[in-house]
C-alpha cells in the first residue's frame, strides 16, 4: 500500500533481527489482504475519494457506455432504453444483493471496479464517502435535481447531497391478515403484542438487524440508533426471550410470496414490498397495511458515482436524465417506490397506479420516520439479531 | 504407467497447484485475519495487534445452540439422503437399460439448472396453506384444515433432500454402476438371494460411492445456510449465517474468520467422529463379508460387464470368479 | 427376460417417484411463466407477456449468457483436474494422498462467504498488483471461484469408482504391451467415464446455482444469473424470471431428446457410444 518503505531501525540481537526483518516482510506481502478493509490505509491511498487519474465530469461529449451496479430489476426497462436512444451511451448493468456487496467490491478494486453509477443504501454512505469510495458529484450537471423534493434531499447520510440523490426510498411498517388478527392494531407495541398471542408461531420479521432491533426501540420510544448498553441489553432481554419464540422467519421480502400465499399472520415489511404483495393477493381485503407509530424508520437508496468511474460525464447525464418528472414517474411505477420527486403525487394518482397510499405518505407519517445508522452498536445488534435466530430455530 | 519417472501424485498435480493458488493462498489470508480485530466502525479487519480474542467470542453459547440445530439438519437431511437416493441410484444403475442411464443421469441434473431461488418459490407455491398441495389435499378429505407445513422442520428437511439429492444420487449411481451384472449373476448362481447379493455384493463393492454421497451431502449442508432457512425459516437456522452475519452485516472480517475456523474445526470433528462411530459399528459385516469375498470389498474388481475393450473384456472372467469365491 | 419380481417393480416405482419429486416445483415454474401479473407467485391470467419482457431486458439475457458459459468453462476445467486428481488418488495412493483428501476436505467444509471475501482481494491483487490481465476479467474470475468446490467433488467421485479396482486391468494393458498413455486412453479413462460424466454434470450444475462467491468476484459486465435473481427481490420477482427458467428448460430438453434419437437412429453402433458413455 505505502509506495515509499521508510527503513525499519531495530535493535535486537542478530539471531531475533533475522526473525524480526523475516515477519516484517511478510507483514508487508500481506498487507495487500488489509487493502479489502482497513480504512486507514485506505484513506491514505485515496484521500478525499478523487482518484487522482480518474476521468472527471465536466459537461463534456458523453462516453459510449455507461456501468451502472444497483439492485436486479430496479429501473424501468423503458428509461433506460430511451436514455440510450436519446443521448447515446449504451447501459451496461450489473447487481448486487447486498451493500455490504458493494463496499467490499469498492474497497478491493481500489477505484478500478468499472463501474460509473452505484446504488448504496443511504445508512451505507457515510462509510463509503470515509473509505474514498465515491466520487463528489458535479451538480452544474444534474439542474434536474431542482425535481426532486426537498423533503428528501439533505438527509443525515449525506447533508449537502455532495454525493448522492435520493433514486427511492421506503419506509418499514407491517402488515397483518384481518381474519387472524380481528383487533386493529396501530403500533409497533401493538405488533409485538399481536406476535405473542394470536399470530404466535405465524410472524415473520426483516431479515435485518436494524430492523429487528428497531421494533423494540420504536415502541418504547427509544432512539433506534442507541448506543446506550442498558437500552440494548433490554432490547436483546425482550427480543430474545420474549419475542423470539414466536417469529417463524426472518423474511425480507415477504410480499414477494408469503403474503400473495398468505403464510403468515403478522409480517414486518417495507411498503413497497407489502404494497406489492396486497396488490397481487388474491383477497386483498384480507390484508391490513400498518405504518405503526410512534416513530418507524426511513431509508433510502440513491444515485451516486463511483470513485475512479470510467464514464463520468455519461453517469452524470444518465443521472439527470432519471429525475425528469416523466422519467421518475417511470421509475416509480415500475418499483413501486417514492423516487423523491416534486408534486409526483399528483402526476402518479392521474396516471391511475393504485394503493398510492403505500407509496406516499402525509408530512405528519413523514415526521415520524427517523433514519438508521452504521454506529458502535452495530456489532451489538448483530449479536442479538444472531441470538434471535438461535431463540427462533430451538 | 511404469517406465516413467513420476512422482505417484504427478497427475494431482494440477488440481493440487490450483487449490494452492485459488483456495489455499487467499483463505490463509484470511484466516490470519481471524488474530486481529475490527478496527473502529467502517473497518472490516486490522492485524497489527494479534491475539486469540476473537476466537474467545467465537465461542459463544449462541454458536453451539445454532450448531446443535445444524447438526441435527445435517444429519437428518444426509440420512434422509441417503434412503431416498439410494433406491433411485440402484435402480439407475441396474435396473434402467444402459443406453438410457445416460440420459436419465442428465433428467436428475436438469431440474437443477432451474435458479435455486426460482425452485424454492415453486415449492413454496405447492406447500404453501393455500396452495396446490392443500387444496388437493383437502379435496380428497386428507385433512381438514389448509396445510401448516412451511417453516416447519419438515420443510426444513424438504427444502434441504430436495437440493442435495443429486450430490447423493450421481456418486451412488457411479458406484452401483461398476458392480457390473455378472458379479450379481455369480453370486445369484452360488445361491445367494436378491438381498443377500445386495447386502453382501452390491453394497460393499459400492461403499466408496456411499461414503462419497454421504460427505458431499453431509459437508456442504453443514456450512449451508440459505437451503434450509428458504422453506423452513426460523427453523432452519443454521451456523453458517453466524459467519455470513460477521461478514456481512457485522462486517467484522475478524470475528467473521474466527468463528469460520472454529466451524471447520467442529463439523472436521463431527466427521471424525460419525466416521469412527460407522467403522466400528459395521466392523461385523465387514469381517463377514471378508470371509465371504476373500479379499477387502473395495479390492474386489469391479464387475465390469466385459464390452469395454480387448484388455478389459479378457482379465474380466478370471477375477470375477476369483472375487466371488475365493 | 425373466418376470419382473416384485422388488425391480418396487424399484421403478421409486425411480419415477424420485424423478417426479426433483420435477415437481419446476413444473409450477413453467406454469407461473405464463403468467401475465406483476409478481411471479400471484397468477393474473395466461399470456406470453413475460417471454416478451425477457427482449426489453438485456440484463436478463446478459446474466443468463454469463451463467452458461462460466458453467461449461468451469465445469470443464474442474473436470479435468478432478478427473486427474480422482485417478492419481485411486491408482497410486499413498501418504500424500492422505493430506490431498485433507485439502479436498477442507476445500469442501469452508463456507463460501470465505471463499467469497479470500477470492476478492486475492484476483484484485493478482489482477492489478502483479498486473496479470486474465484475473480483471469477470469470466475467469467467476470460472475460478465456481471450479474450486467443483474439483473436489469430481476428485471424490472419480476415486470412488476407481478405488479397490487396484489398477489389473491396466497392468494387463501394460502386459499387452500398450503404452502408458495408451493404458490410460483405453482402459483407465472408460473405466472412469461415468464418474467423469457424473462430475461435469454436477459442477455444471454447482456452478449455474452459485450466488454468494460470484456476487463477490464478478465484475462489471458479468453479473451472472442467480446474482441478479437474488438481487431483483427487492422490487419483487416478475413472470419473467421464470419465463427463462422454462426456456432453459426446453432447449435442455429438446437437446436430450435429439441425443436420444440420434442414439435410436444409429442403432448398434451408437449402443455402443451410449454404453462407453456409461460405463457398461
Amino acid at each position: 500500500m505505502s509506495e515509499s518503505r521508510p527503513p525499519v531501525r531495530i535493535l535486537a540481537s542478530t539471531a531475533a533481527a533475522k526473525a524480526i526483518s523475516a515477519e516484517l516482510s511478510r507483514r508487508r506481502f500481506l498487507s495487500f489482504a488489509a487493502a479489502a478493509g482497513a480504512t486507514g490505509l485506505l484513506a491514505a491511498c485515496s484521500p478525499g475519494g478523487q482518484s487522482s487519474n480518474a476521468p472527471q465530469a465536466t459537461g463534456g461529449e458523453l462516453e459510449n457506455s455507461l456501468s451502472i451496479y444497483t439492485w436486479g430489476d430496479y429501473d424501468a426497462p423503458e428509461v433506460l432504453e430511451a436514455f440510450t436512444a436519446e443521448l447515446g451511451p449504451t447501459i451496461q448493468l450489473d447487481s448486487f444483493g447486498s451493500n455490504e456487496e458493494l463496499i467490499s467490491k469498492l474497497v478491493a478494486a481500489k477505484g478500478t471496479s468499472g463501474y460509473d453509477i452505484v446504488v448504496p443504501t443511504g445508512i451505507f454512505i457515510p462509510q463509503m464517502i470515509e473509505n474514498g469510495l465515491l466520487t463528489k458529484l458535479n451538480r452544474d450537471l444534474i439542474p434536474n435535481i431542482e425535481y426532486v423534493d426537498d423533503a428528501y434531499l439533505g438527509r443525515a447520510w449525506d447533508p449537502e447531497n455532495e454525493y448522492s440523490i435520493c433514486k427511492a426510498w421506503g419506509t418499514t411498517g407491517y402488515v397483518y391478515d384481518k381474519t387472524v388478527i380481528t383487533r386493529e392494531l396501530a403500533t409497533w407495541a401493538d405488533f409485538l403484542d399481536a406476535a405473542q398471542n394470536e399470530a404466535s408461531g405465524r410472524t415473520s420479521v426483516l431479515d435485518d438487524p436494524g430492523d429487528l432491533t428497531g421494533m423494540y426501540f420504536w415502541a418504547n420510544g427509544i432512539d433506534w440508533n442507541t448506543t446506550d448498553e442498558a437500552d440494548l441489553a433490554a432490547a436483546e432481554e425482550f427480543i430474545v426471550n420474549t419475542l423470539a419464540p414466536n417469529i417463524s422467519a426472518f423474511d425480507s421480502y415477504p410480499g414477494g410470496a408469503a403474503i400473495p400465499q398468505a403464510t403468515h399472520a403478522l409480517m414486518q415489511a417495507w411498503n413497497g414490498d407489502a404494497r406489492i404483495g396486497i396488490l397481487e393477493s388474491p383477497d386483498p381485503d384480507r390484508w391490513q397495511w400498518v405504518l405503526p407509530g410512534p416513530e418507524t424508520e426511513i431509508w433510502m437508496d440513491n444515485w451516486a458515482i463511483a470513485a475512479g468511474a470510467p464514464n463520468p460525464e455519461a453517469a452524470h447525464a444518465f443521472i439527470d436524465y432519471v429525475l425528469t418528472p416523466e422519467n421518475s414517474l417511470l421509475e416509480l411505477d415500475y418499483i413501486g417506490y417514492h423516487t423523491g420527486g416534486k408534486d409526483i403525487e399528483q402526476a402518479a394518482e392521474d396516471a391511475g397506479i393504485e394503493m398510492l397510499d403505500l407509496v406516499f405518505f402525509s408530512d405528519e407519517q413523514l415526521a415520524t420516520m427517523r433514519e438508521g445508522e452504521v454506529n458502535e452498536a452495530q456489532q451489538t445488534r448483530v449479536d442479538i439479531w444472531n441470538k434471535a435466530k438461535a431463540a427462533a430455530g430451538a | 504407467m511404469r517406465g516413467i519417472r513420476l512422482p505417484r501424485f504427478a497427475l494431482a498435480l494440477p488440481a493440487w497447484a490450483w487449490l494452492v493458488v485459488f483456495f489455499v493462498a487467499p483463505v490463509a489470508m484470511v484466516v490470519y485475519f481471524s488474530f486481529g480485530y475490527k478496527p473502529g466502525i467502517f473497518g472490516t479487519h486490522a492485524t497489527d495487534v494479534l491475539s486469540f480474542d476473537r476466537y474467545g467470542e467465537a465461542l459463544s453459547p449462541t454458536f453451539f445452540q445454532t450448531f446443535t440445530n445444524t447438526l441435527w439438519v445435517g444429519l437428518a437431511g444426509t440420512a434422509l439422503c441417503l434412503l431416498i437416493g439410494l433406491p433411485a441410484a440402484y435402480w439407475m444403475a441396474v435396473k434402467v437399460p444402459p443406453s438410457r442411464r445416460g440420459l436419465l443421469l442428465a433428467l436428475v441434473m436438469v431440474p437443477f439448472w432451474t435458479n435455486f431461488l426460482v425452485r424454492t418459490i415453486g415449492w413454496q407455491v405447492i406447500l404453501a396453506p393455500e396452495g396446490w398441495l392443500s387444496s388437493l389435499l383437502q379435496g380428497i378429505g386428507l385433512t381438514d384444515g389448509p396445510l401448516d407445513i412451511l417453516y416447519t422442520r419438515t420443510a426444513v428437511l424438504i427444502g434441504v433432500v430436495y437440493n442435495y439429492l443429486p450430490l447423493m444420487i450421481l456418486p451412488l449411481f457411479v458406484a452401483f454402476d461398476r458392480v457390473g451384472g455378472p458379479l450379481r449373476e455369480a453370486s445369484k448362481d452360488l445361491g445367494a438371494g436378491r438381498w443377500r447379493t445386495f447386502t453382501r455384493v452390491t453394497l460393499p463393492l459400492a461403499r466408496p460411492g456411499v461414503i462419497a454421497g454421504v460427505l458431499l451431502v453431509f459437508i456442504p449442508l453443514m456450512g449451508d445456510y440459505i437451503t434450509a432457512t428458504v422453506l423452513g425459516g426460523a427453523r432452519g437456522n443454521m451456523v453458517g449465517q453466524l459467519v455470513a452475519s460477521q461478514f456481512q452485516t457485522a462486517q467484522n472480517w475478524a470475528l467473521g474468520s474466527a468463528m469460520a475456523v472454529m466451524l471447520i474445526l467442529v463439523i472436521m470433528a463431527t466427521v471424525a467422529v460419525g466416521g469412527l462411530i460407522v467403522w466400528l459399528a459395521t466392523m461385523p459385516f465387514r469381517l463377514r463379508n471378508r470371509l465371504v469375498l476373500g479379499d477387502e470389498p473395495a479390492s474386489a474388481p469391479a464387475g465390469r460387464s466385459g464390452d469395454d475393450g480387448p484388455a478389459a473384456g479378457g482379465a474380466e472372467p478370471v477375477r470375477t470368479e476369483q472375487g466371488v469365491s475365493a | 427376460m425373466k418376470q419382473r419380481s416384485w422388488s425391480d417393480v418396487a424399484l421403478n416405482v421409486w425411480g419415477v417417484a424420485v424423478l417426479v419429486f426433483l420435477f415437481l416445483p419446476i413444473l409450477v415454474i413453467i406454469v407461473s411463466s405464463f403468467n401475465t401479473g406483476r409478481l411471479l407467485v400471484a397468477w393474473d391470467s395466461f399470456g406470453f407477456d413475460a417471454f416478451g419482457a425477457i427482449l426489453t431486458k438485456p440484463a436478463i439475457q446478459d446474466a443468463v449468457m454469463v451463467s452458461i458459459q462460466t458453467g461449461l468453462i468451469a465445469a470443464l476445467l474442474a473436470t479435468l483436474l478432478g478427473t486427474l486428481a480422482g485417478i492419481a488418488m485411486a491408482r497410486h495412493p499413498g501418504r500424500w494422498a492422505f493430506w490431498f483428501i485433507g485439502l479436498l476436505l477442507l476445500v469442501s467444509v469452508t463456507p463460501e462467504i470465505v471463499d467469497a471475501v479470500a477470492l476478492l482481494p486475492w484476483l484484485v491483487f493478482l489482477g492489478q498488483d502483479l498486473g496479470i490481465g486474465l484475473f480483471n476479467d469477470g469470466i475467469a474470475r467467476l470460472v475460478i471461484g465456481h471450479s474450486l468446490f467443483s474439483v473436489a467433488v469430481v476428485s471424490y467421485i472419480v476415486r470412488a469408482r476407481l478405488i479397490g479396482l487396484e489398477g489389473q486391468l491396466e497392468e494387463a494393458s501394460a502386459d499387452l504391451y500398450a503404452r502408458p498413455l495408451t493404458t490410460f486412453r483405453r482402459v483407465t479413462l472408460p473405466l472412469a467415464m461415468p464418474a467423469v460424466l457424473a462430475g461435469f454434470l454436477l459442477s455444471f450444475t454447482l456452478s449455474l446455482d452459485n450466488t454468494v462467491i460470484a456476487a463477490f468476484v464478478q465484475v462489471s459486465g458479468t453479473t451472472p444469473w442467480p446474482v441478479y435473481v437474488l438481487s431483483a427481490l427487492r422490487s419483487g420477482l416478475r413472470p419473467e424470471i421464470a419465463a427463462v427458467s422454462t426456456i432453459m428448460l426446453l432447449l435442455t430438453l429438446v437437446a436430450l431428446a435429439l441425443v436420444a434419437v440420434v442414439l435410436r437412429r444409429a442403432g448398434d453402433s451408437a449402443t455402443q457410444i451410449a454404453r462407453t458413455m456409461t460405463g457398461n
